[in-house]
């Protein structure tokens, strides 16, 4: 009787201690490129030692595939398709945070506590700089109307901006400027007429325009725009000043995670005041926290574009664009729009 | 008779005094309670006349160590008039009579009489009553020192009535005595009383009635 | 004894206690229900509201309907507790539109929105979900066909609605009970002020303050203010007895002792032995009479100011007269009187009595009997029983009391034209006091040819009877 007793005793101290001495793992799934958000990674990593950090750069889609179909949860969700993560959070996928981070996070960046935005990325135009020597630079959405119209010969396959069918982010964005004004179909138009490439990604269209293939971009991910301004001075990166939208990264914990605690603590970490200085600080995603002062904050660029920052709102609402109703309407109304004079190739399937 | 008083009122004292030692007794008057009790365990008396009002200490206690004591003396309480309480608790605790203040000299010899009488009768197996001298033992009686012949019923009336010398004697207890506990009639008594009355003429003695109570032998007023 | 049985505050504290407790219980019911309702109504209307406004974006493209989802739909029933949304179009074959969560609507649900506005609640992947469904009718050009609209959302707003306003009920109701109690507790001050008032007049009053009570006291209070007032006057009516005696017994007293003053004086003026014999003589009579006097007033006093029914026990009346008289033939006062006892009947007679009490009667009544009568006159005492009661009586042959006398025969120093110098007249008024602690009735009547008959009538006592 005894000897069993002593048997499980040492059974019970050598699991835990295994479990002590292995670090827990943890897995996170993200539509944000690894080089981008390395310094966040890095200062989570040195803040929790015992978490063994797995970070998988995906496309949206693929993401948004993972929260369903995978055979093990992954324990973090990000991505920038604001709408499908909303649509997993109403689907009841996310898991609520109920710490002290989360609960002071500001009210329009989370929903339920169970998803949070917590970058401020805003959506620029970006231009090659010789484009100035030809003609006026786009300032405002209305400036690209007028530029694509008189310029239209010019331009003519040099202009570049997402695809709204492939592209998540893409369609999103078109979706919003949608609403914001029936003069976007002009401007849809107006790309059609220039012919227009349509790009599965920000990326993409940043080296395009490098590489002088493009001399004009639409709807671009300012973080990333700037931070390749930064480094190819050939290339102008405008917030447009009329509007400029803003999307927000959205990370939630999978309801099936099977390292929740771990999962929380880097969500926490995300939100707290170190994670976004880091943020702030030493990545281009810019930072949603108001206390946080730096050279990406949503202040400074509230400070720089005023009033006209055009945030998607992080509500139900999004909803709206996912279903396929509507988005089918949408993308039909875009064929039209667009293809008024020709038709529109088809391309790998990808988004980011 | 050696007399012990028991009374702090000092004219009481005197007249009680006075008024028993022309009875004949040696009296002996004390004020103080302890003197009385110190009295009483060296000396030997006939009859204590206790106050219960002692400056000292209360007369009940001393008559109760004497009774406990096994001390039979007759004690006479004297208790003032609203002091029921204390005569009934000294009946209780042992006391033979009691008499009340304010009281008639005449009254307290009479009692007094009494009790010497009992507690005489009670030291030989004589009982005695002025002439009359009954040998219970025996069964005989002497008047003036001369035989008398009595039939039984007779004799046993005649011994409760001596008995009770000075008091009356109760209808039911010489009934008893002389019938034994048989139904009587109410008559029966009166017949050997009358019988007896007419023994006793001319010997200075007589037998009174009273009424629905009993008789009393006493002597004849001169 | 005055027992403390409990507090009237803390009675009617304790009865309120309860009353408010059921009361607030029921109220507190009622107010979980209405509040439940209530907030399901507010969502309700909110599902509604949402319903509506995708039946208004509902289009016809030739024989198909489309709808595009108006985003404001989805923020609207998302509310702003942030419920998880769920909204289904069908139409009018039952076949899906447009949807965004894959819920199973009863078909029973479907048919019953056909004909009017539905409510659901159902349970859906364990959460909690509440859904609405209506039908539109929906017109285009070419084609009229109804369109059902299902919406829905999670409860927590609901709950959270609820629960708030079932608290702000609860704590309304805690904080009315709380002031309505502290109000009741001034009230009850208030309302018992007479009493306290009264209670310090009593408090204020020196201990032997017998004077009417004057005070203001409410209705309820009136009988025992009244009580206390008749109180008051008897105690005022026994005190004036009281001084009324004193005075006379004061008065009493003095006469003899008057007296005995001034035959001493003259005695010792002369130098007579005779005068002193005689003097003497007279003082020895006075004295006896004076401290006989100061004995009976004194038995008097004690009587009048007894009030303790208690000490009467059950005795055997004819036990306690054959002793008392056996024992006062025997006395030397007696011993020129025929004193006697007649024939008891032989029926047990027990009354409820005090044997001192009745010792003292007989006592008066045998030395009143001695006193009044010459040498030799007969005295007998008895008992008799009546139906109802014992009658107890003393007669003699004396000279009698003449008629009118007899009605104040039992009356304090009253000689009734008996004179005589050993009497004090209290004798028979000592009598009167003591048959009334008995509850016995006095009566004195003439004898034929000439005599005193005193009967006393005693209550039997129950249990032997």
């Amino acid at each position: 009787m005894l000897r069993s007793w002593v048997l499980t005793g040492l059974l019970f101290v050598s699991l835990t201690s295994t479990k002590g001495m292995a670090a827990t793992q943890l897995v996170v799934e993200a539509a944000l490129d690894r080089q981008v958000v390395a310094p966040l990674l890095a200062a989570f990593e040195k803040a929790h030692p015992e978490i063994e950090l797995t970070y998988h750069d995906r496309t949206t889609l693929e993401v948004d595939l993972l929260v369903e179909t995978s055979s093990q949860a992954p324990d973090i969700v990000i991505s920038s398709a604001m709408p499908w993560q909303m649509n997993r959070v109403n689907e009841g996928y996310a898991r609520r945070i109920d710490s002290q981070p989360a609960a002071q996070w500001p009210e329009w960046a989370k929903w339920r506590n169970e998803i949070f935005g917590f970058t401020f990325e805003p959506i620029v135009m970006a231009y090659r700089l010789d484009l100035a020597s030809y003609m006026l630079p786009p300032q405002t959405h209305a400036d690209l109307h007028t530029l694509l119209r008189s310029q239209q010969e010019s331009l003519k396959g040099k202009v570049t901006t997402y695809s709204p069918s492939e592209s998540g982010i893409g369609y999103t964005l078109f979706q919003q400027d949608a609403r914001y004004t029936a003069k976007f179909w002009d401007l849809v138009k107006a790309l059609g007429n220039a012919e227009a490439t349509l790009e599965l990604d920000t990326q993409s269209m940043l080296e395009g325009l490098t590489r002088g293939d493009y001399w004009l971009g639409y709807n671009l991910l300012g973080s990333y725009a700037m931070v390749w301004a930064q480094q190819h001075p050939e290339i102008i990166v405008q917030v447009p000043q009329d509007y400029a939208l803003v999307v927000m990264r959205t990370g939630f914990i999978h309801r099936d995670a099977p390292n929740p605690e771990a999962a929380e603590k880097f969500m926490n970490f995300l939100l707290s005041r170190d994670g976004q200085h880091v943020l702030a600080g030493k990545t281009p995603l810019f930072s949603v926290h108001p206390d946080i002062i730096g050279p990406y904050t949503a202040q400074r660029l509230r400070d720089q574009v005023g009033d006209r920052l055009y945030p998607i709102t992080l509500n139900a609402s999004l909803l709206a664009f996912v279903d396929p109703q509507r988005r089918d309407a949408f993308m039909a109304r875009w064929q039209r729009e667009f293809n008024q004079q020709r038709e529109l190739p088809q391309g790998p399937e990808s988004r980011k | 008779m050696r007399l012990l008083i028991a009374e702090d009122d000092p004219m009481i004292a005197r007249s009680l005094n006075s008024a028993l030692t022309a009875l004949g007794n040696t009296v002996d008057t004390f004020s103080l309670a302890s003197q009385a009790r110190t009295a009483l365990q060296n000396d030997r008396f006939d009859l204590v006349l206790l106050d219960l009002g002692l400056p000292d200490g209360d007369g009940l206690d001393l008559l109760a160590e004497l009774r406990d004591r096994g001390d039979k003396t007759p004690v006479l309480i004297l208790t003032a008039r609203d002091g029921i309480e204390d005569r009934v608790r000294g009946l209780d605790l042992g006391a033979d009579d009691y008499l009340a203040k304010p009281f008639s000299i005449a009254e307290l010899e009479a009692r007094v009489r009494a009790l010497l009488r009992r507690s005489q009768q009670r030291s030989d197996n004589h009982l005695r009553f002025g002439a009359l001298c009954l040998d219970s033992s025996v069964g005989s009686v002497t008047l003036e020192g001369n035989p008398l012949e009595l039939p039984r019923r007779e004799l046993r009336l005649l011994e409760g009535l001596i008995l009770n010398g000075g008091n009356i004697a109760p209808r039911e207890m010489l009934e008893s005595r002389v019938f034994g506990f048989g139904e009587v009639g109410s008559n029966a008594l009166e017949v050997y009383v009358s019988r007896l009355r007419k023994r006793l003429q001319g010997s200075g003695l007589r037998i009174r009635t009273f009424r629905g109570l009993g008789y009393r032998l006493e002597e004849e007023p001169s | 004894m005055i027992h403390i049985d409990g507090s009237l505050k803390v009675r009617l504290a304790i009865l309120l206690l309860v009353m408010v407790s059921i009361l607030g219980t029921l109220l507190m019911i009622e107010a979980y229900f209405a509040t439940q309702r209530a907030a399901q109504r507010a969502y309700d209307s909110q599902l509604e509201a949402a319903a509506l406004t995708i039946a208004e974006a509902v289009q016809w493209e030739g024989a198909d309907p489309v709808v595009e989802i108006p985003a404001a739909a989805l923020q609207i029933l998302a509310t702003q507790h942030q419920e998880r949304v769920f909204y289904t179009v069908l139409d009018h074959n039952g076949d899906r539109l447009s949807t965004n969560l894959d819920i199973d609507l009863p078909h029973t649900s479907r048919q019953a929105a056909a004909l009017a506005p539905t409510w659901l609640d159902l349970v859906h992947k364990d959460t909690e979900w509440r859904l609405h469904g209506q039908e539109y009718d929906s017109a285009g050009w070419e084609i009229q066909s109804p369109v059902q609209i299902w919406v829905g959302h999670t409860l927590r707003g609901r709950k959270a609605l609820a629960s708030e306003l079932f608290d702000r009920a609860v704590i309304r109701f805690l904080a009315m009970v709380l002031l309505a109690a502290t109000l009741m507790v001034l009230a009850m001050r208030v309302a018992l002020t007479p009493m306290r008032q009264l209670r310090h007049q009593l408090r204020r009053r020196q201990a032997d303050d017998i004077r009417p009570l004057d005070t203001r006291v409410p209705e309820e209070m009136r009988e025992m203010a009244e009580a206390l007032d008749t109180l008051f006057a008897r105690q005022r009516e026994s005190r004036d007895t009281l001084l009324r005696f004193t005075a006379d017994a004061s008065h009493q007293l003095k006469t003899p002792l008057a007296g005995l003053q001034s035959t001493s004086e003259l005695a010792l003026k002369s130098r007579s032995p005779d005068v002193w014999y005689q003097a003497l003589e007279e003082v020895h009579g006075g004295t006896q009479r004076t401290s006989r006097l100061a004995g009976q007033l004194l038995s008097l006093a004690r009587l009048r100011h007894i009030e303790d029914t208690e000490a009467l026990v059950p005795l055997d009346l004819k036990e306690l007269l054959r002793s008392t008289v056996l024992e006062w033939a025997g006395r030397e006062v007696a011993i020129d009187h025929d004193l006697g006892l007649s024939a008891l009947p032989s029926t047990p007679m027990t009354i409820r009595g005090e044997p001192w009490g009745l010792r003292e009667l007989l006592g008066n009544l045998i030395d009143n009997a001695i006193r009044y009568t010459p040498a030799g006159s007969e005295i007998t005492l008895g008992v008799e029983s009546c139906s109802d009661h014992c009658m107890l009586f003393i007669e003699d042959d004396g000279p009698g009391v003449d008629p009118e006398g007899l009605s104040r025969l039992f009356q304090p120093f009253e000689r009734v034209g008996r004179q005589d110098t050993e009497g004090s007249g209290l004798g028979l008024a000592i009598v009167d006091s003591i048959a009334k602690r008995h509850d016995a009735e006095l009566h004195a009547r003439e004898r034929l040819p000439h005599g005193l008959r005193i009967e006393l009538h005693f209550p039997l006592h129950e249990e032997k009877c």
